[in-house]
């Protein structure tokens, strides 16, 4: 049988997520194991085995942790979301406004676009508000499951979901005009100038963040 | 009692163990233990991952507080959480009826 300390420790190595969340609950569980103790020292155990019945009470690391688990999975899941929300039209906007103001509107150039090609635009135009509405329905969807009862576990998971196409979409979109303007008229890549390019690169890193982000809300709703 | 058994009404029993009540986690398994004679035995760690939950439906509040000279994370209903515990004893009131009338061992109603 383990002491409380080690109990505690046994714990923290088993819980992944959000760290002041995460010492909050092991700060809980831990004044829980000293009153539980302190109960059983009071009623005439010494205080080695008191300490001992009081972790063999709180129930196995394993078991325990799962619970625990899923509640920083979700506090994750749902801080990434509000991120996604702000973070990605807010990149859109930024690296819109930084190009207009370096570059003005588009050049026409000399090989005139396809049809499909203004499509591809268009979604990548309008994909970073779609993604911030998505997550704004999902994040009110969320309170509502979880205010009917729908378990801790289950909304991380759809959260971590969530993230991960919100984060997908924009970059979709992204590629997809880079992939597409050299395949019509690679001319045009060329001719960004260098602020909207480092902005470009920027705004890459930004999303590969929260791409980390959003992965370890699969991580952590998988743990 | 089995813990499977408890479990599936362990909300329920967290939420009447908090009615008018501002507890902290160990005080509330104290009060399940002694309100239900010793009978109710769980892993004590899964009321906080529970407390937690019901936190997040909305049903109870907590808050860091001071009690008998030492920080604790203490707990209580909200507006929500006393309408879920009314209709939760509503439910169990209906429920214990119905399953008192054919376990009960009482004379059965005479057909129609």
């Amino acid at each position: 049988m383990i002491d409380i300390d080690e109990y505690v420790t046994a714990l923290d190595r088993r819980l992944r997520g959000p760290g002041h969340l995460k010492r909050d609950l092991l700060a809980e569980a831990r004044d829980s194991l000293e009153d539980a103790a302190a109960a059983y020292e009071a009623g005439g155990l010494d205080p080695v085995h008191a300490r001992r019945r009081a972790v063999a009470d709180f129930g196995p690391a394993a078991e325990i942790a799962r619970g625990y688990q899923s509640l920083l999975a979700l506090a994750h899941g749902a801080r990434t979301l509000r991120t996604v929300l702000v973070v990605v039209p807010l990149v859109h906007v930024l690296w819109e406004m930084n190009r207009r103001f370096w570059m003005g509107a588009w050049p026409d150039g000399d090989i005139p676009l396809p049809g499909w090609y203004l499509l591809v635009a268009r979604f990548n135009d309008w994909v970073s508000w779609g993604v911030a509405g998505a997550v704004l329905v999902a994040l009110v969807t969320g309170r509502v499951l979880a205010r009917r009862g729908v378990g801790t576990g289950r909304l991380a998971r759809l959260a971590g979901g969530v993230a991960v196409a919100a984060v997908a979409a924009p970059l979709v979109g992204s590629l997809s005009v880079i992939v597409a303007t050299a395949s019509v008229d690679v001319s045009r890549l060329l001719e960004l100038s260098p602020p909207v390019s480092l902005a470009t690169v920027a705004m890459y890193a930004v999303m590969a963040g929260l791409g980390v982000q959003a992965r370890r809300c699969l991580v952590f709703s998988a743990a | 009692m089995k813990p499977d058994a408890v479990r599936g009404h362990l909300d329920a029993l967290l939420l009447a163990t908090l009615d008018g009540k501002q507890l902290h986690g160990y005080a509330i398994i104290e009060a399940l233990q002694v309100r239900s004679g010793g009978v109710l035995d769980l892993p004590t760690g899964t009321v906080y991952p529970a407390l937690r939950r019901l936190e997040t439906a909305g049903l109870v509040s907590s808050e860091w507080s001071t009690v008998g000279g030492r920080q604790r994370r203490t707990y209580r209903l909200t507006k929500a959480g006393q309408r879920a515990l009314a209709a939760e004893r509503t439910a169990w009131r209906e429920f214990t009826a119905a399953i008192e009338g054919v376990l009960g061992g009482g004379p059965w109603p005479a057909q129609a």
